[in-house]
């Protein structure tokens, strides 16, 4: 009888002010895709830094193959074998695709052309297409994280982590992700997979794990026995998930306008091109197209953060073009962007800090700010957006992805702005924050405000927009009525058949 | 705890340094302490010493919460001196309190304003603010030269180059010891920045502009403005040092006003994590390392073996307190596969 390929026995971890992982359990059969799902906050990735050595449990056992070991860094986790793909992918963005797979693990020799080559064939191998040669600059996020894959498999792990792997994927790619998990379980190898897209998870795994505020309420469920619906149960309980009820809107007058805007980017590249668009008062537009196609600087130019080469925005009648985001903020506009870490939030300040990064210039006391209205302010928001946090003195980044995000969203969303334009809204939340954010998205637009938002998740647009705009190649490539438009027709303008 | 262990670790080796160079190696050690702590005298002296070095660190670490690197508080202590110097001779014959006053002010105004070209090239081009600051250091330094030897020269200086005397009556009283009102005046400055970081809508702005400028701009803040002021402000801290020292320790201006302090004081604010609120205590133990470690060569210790334990006290001493912020732990590495 063979061991299971991985084995986490009575996992505690604690942080200051929460309990990550209370106990928490895995089983992990060689050969197959294991899911492990479950509520932000609830301890996924808290688990699987455990296990890829980047933290030591308080308590608890790993095996590997049956071996009782002990992790003290990532490196040893990847000389047993162990390989996890981090949300934030950790390459060097000016070396080749080639260069960042055999980095730290390159052959004595160094003999590019031959890496050149076999890093080619090991993609190869696993259906990927990968130029060698490429600066990772150059790649999209999809791209990126088969880099980071063929890392893992150069030094041949035997187990590869996933974090939210599809997170940064668009529906295509994740797809073909799909199939490159399979290759490898079809070796011998195991996958673990985090997601909250329960249809990627029926879809291509075998197993899953389901944790719940840092305990396995279920061990290796047959994914051939279970449907979503019940895998959304397990994960956050018998709460029913509130489904989204789209209604009809009512637009009023325009709130947002782009005209004839065109944005080049530090590259020299054309990003935005000549785009002309407006949203309504009372309505949500819906931005489709795969990443990297020119939404997030047609966003990030709305909203101030880059510069405008030609062209106007005009913000509740006003023209913003030439004004500071704090004049658009003044003149109505909140911004959720795709970068919540780098651009919306400030990682090593605390959540306070954080909470109060659009309404502070309300707090102040003379020079001062009041600390005491920020703090309320702050707890107020994570009460009612539901984010789990342990101090509130403790860095942003120790959130769990899903958190960040709820806090993120909450402090844009909690003054009734009346321009908000998201970018990725619900990523990365589980079902139940997904269910909720949409429906603040439509209680906003219901109260007036106009929505514009940015996602690679058709389904999510076609139930909540009422215009979606097309986006490919830094042009509107066409404009749909989501009542009356098929995946397919919105499928081919994204791709820029028009 | 960690600093205790950590200085006695650094005192080992330093017994063993000593030994191998064959200096004596219990004498050696009285005599750092004696300097340095051991009795009133040298314990007032080590505080006004620290007061310069606490407050240049404090313009290092004020200018560092925004990720920008004053290299230049060396030249900034320069030139307040310098300015205080000027508001000295205009008001020769105003009352000592008031003289003061202004000369401070015009330390902290003359710092300021040797910031002032590095903080705009930063915020408007991009000039790296570390060379423009370190530049600006020479010239200071060359300006007081000029100085001495031309038209503020001493006519009492027997043809010997040097400033002419600042007015007596503007002498900070002394309040222990050899200890100089300064040395209140700096907790007082410290502890105000420490507080006004924390708790002002300025200082929550500076803490969002160092975390990223993408974010900063996000907020709404102005990263032009933020620079220029934060620069501006750790002249000023810097500036303010030198008019403390011309006001407090010297009577005159001079080359070696600043002894290095501007160069010590970002070794301070490294030291102190660039914790605004650390940099008194930093600067204390800094100040009684460099006293003690200058008075054993006058037992015969070299100066490079002093340097050596000087550094190593420092470094051991106050970097085993910082670092035990972080946590370490054994790993029983047997049963790694
Ligand atoms: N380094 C840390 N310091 C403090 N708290 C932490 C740290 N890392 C995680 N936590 C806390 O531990 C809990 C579990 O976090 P974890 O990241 O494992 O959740 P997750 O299941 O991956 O959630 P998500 O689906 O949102 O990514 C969270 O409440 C988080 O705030
Ligand atoms: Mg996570």
């Amino acid at each position: 009888m063979s061991h299971p390929a991985v084995e986490l026995d009575g996992i505690w971890k604690r942080f200051p002010g929460v309990i990550a992982n209370a106990g928490a359990s895995l089983t992990v059969r060689p050969g197959t895709v294991h899911a492990v799902l479950g509520g932000n906050g609830a301890g996924k990735t808290t688990l699987m830094n455990c296990l890829a050595g980047v933290y030591l449990p308080d308590e608890g056992t790993v095996r590997i193959d049956g071996e009782e070991v002990r992790f003290s860094s990532p490196a040893d986790a990847l000389s047993a074998g162990i390989g996890m793909v981090h949300q934030e992918f950790r390459l060097v963005p000016v070396f080749t695709v080639a260069e960042n797979v055999v980095l730290g693990a390159a052959p004595s020799v160094l003999d590019m052309a031959e890496i050149n080559q076999k890093v080619a064939a090991l993609a190869d191998r696993f259906g990927f297409e990968a130029e060698p040669t490429r600066p990772i600059w150059q790649l999209s996020m999809g791209e990126r994280q088969r880099v980071e894959i063929l890392k893992a498999l150069w030094r041949d792990a035997k187990v590869l982590i996933l974090d939210e792997p599809t997170a940064v994927l668009t529906p295509q790619e994740a797809v073909e992700l799909g199939s490159v998990l399979r290759q490898m379980v079809s070796e011998g190898r195991s996958v673990i997979f985090i997601s909250h897209k329960l249809d990627e998870v029926t879809s291509f795994c075998d197993e899953a794990t389901v944790l719940r505020d840092g305990k396995t309420v279920a061990s290796s469920v047959a994914i051939a026995d279970v449907d979503a619906g019940q895998l959304a149960e397990l994960m956050v309980g018998s709460v029913s998930v509130q489904q989204v009820a789209p209604r009809d809107a009512t637009p009023g007058d325009v709130v947002l306008a782009v005209d004839n805007l065109t944005v080049v980017d530090s590259r020299g590249i054309t990003a935005v091109d000549d785009i002309s668009l407006s949203v309504h008062s009372g309505e949500i537009v819906g931005i489709a197209g795969v990443a990297g196609n020119g939404q997030r600087q047609l966003t990030d130019t709305i909203a101030g953060l880059d510069v405008a080469q030609a062209g106007t925005v005009t913000i509740s009648g006003t023209d913003v073009t030439a004004l500071t985001t704090r004049h658009r903020v003044d003149a109505g506009l909140a911004y959720v962007p795709e970068d919540r870490l780098g651009v919306g939030l400030a990682p090593k300040l605390p959540i306070t800090h954080n909470a109060v990064m659009r309404g502070y210039r309300t707090m102040r006391r003379g020079p001062m700010l009041s600390w005491d209205r920020a703090r309320a302010y702050a707890t107020g928001l994570i009460e009612k957006f539901d984010v789990k946090i342990g101090r509130m003195e403790a860095p942003m980044a120790s959130l769990s992805g899903g958190n960040l995000q709820r806090l993120l969203l909450g402090r844009e969303l909690s003054d009734d702005p009346r321009v908000l334009v998201a970018s990725q809204p619900t990523r990365g939340l589980d079902v139940a924050g997904v269910a909720a954010i949409q429906n603040l998205l439509l209680e906003q637009r219901d109260a007036g405000a106009g929505v514009l938002m940015v996602s690679e998740d058709l389904d999510e647009l076609l139930a909540l927009a009422d215009r979606i705009v097309v986006m490919s190649e830094g042009r509107i490539a066409g404009e749909f009525d989501p009542k009356q438009v098929s995946r397919t027709e919105i499928g081919e303008a994204m791709m820029g058949a028009q | 705890m960690a600093f205790a262990i950590g200085l006695i670790f650094a005192l080992i080796i330093g017994a063993l340094l000593l030994s191998i160079s064959g200096d004596p190696v219990f004498d050696t050690y009285q005599r750092m302490w004696d300097r340095s702590f051991g009795t009133a005298d040298t314990l007032s002296a080590t505080f006004n010493r620290a007061v310069p070095l606490a407050l240049a660190g404090l313009a290092v670490s004020v200018a560092a919460t925004m990720g920008l690197w004053n290299i230049g508080a060396e030249g900034q202590i320069l030139f307040g001196a310098t300015a205080a110097t000027l508001v000295g001779r205009i008001g020769a014959d105003w009352p000592g309190p008031v003289l003061i006053v202004a000369m401070l002010l015009g330390a902290a105004v003359g710092g300021a304003l040797w910031s002032f070209g590095p903080g705009l090239a930063r915020a408007e081009i991009g000039v790296s603010e570390i060379i423009t600051t370190l530049m600006l250091n020479e010239v200071a330094l060359r300006l007081i030269r000029y100085l001495q030897n031309g038209a503020w020269k001493d006519p009492e200086g027997f043809g010997f180059p040097q400033v002419e005397a600042r007015p007596d009556q503007a002498q900070l009283g002394q309040i222990w010891e050899r200890a100089h009102l300064g040395v209140i005046i700096a907790l007082v400055v410290i502890a105000a920045f420490a507080w006004f970081l924390n708790r002002s809508v300025w200082g929550y702005e500076l803490k969002i502009a160092g975390s990223s400028p993408k974010t900063a701009t996000y907020a709404g803040i102005s990263m032009r403005r933020k620079t220029l002021g934060v620069m501006l402000l750790s002249g000023a801290i810097a500036g303010f040092a030198g008019g403390i020292e011309l006001t407090g320790t010297a009577s005159r201006l001079s080359e070696n006003i600043s002894n290095g302090f501007g160069f010590a004081g970002i070794i301070v604010a490294a030291l102190a994590l660039m914790r605004p609120s650390g940099v008194a205590l930093v600067a204390v133990a800094f100040s009684a390392v460099q006293v003690g470690g200058l008075s054993i060569q006058t037992l015969g210790v070299s100066p490079a073996v002093s340097a050596i334990l000087q550094a190593l006290i420092l470094f051991g001493a106050i970097g085993a307190a910082v670092l035990s912020t972080y946590q370490i732990r054994l790993v029983d590495r047997k049963v790694a596969a």
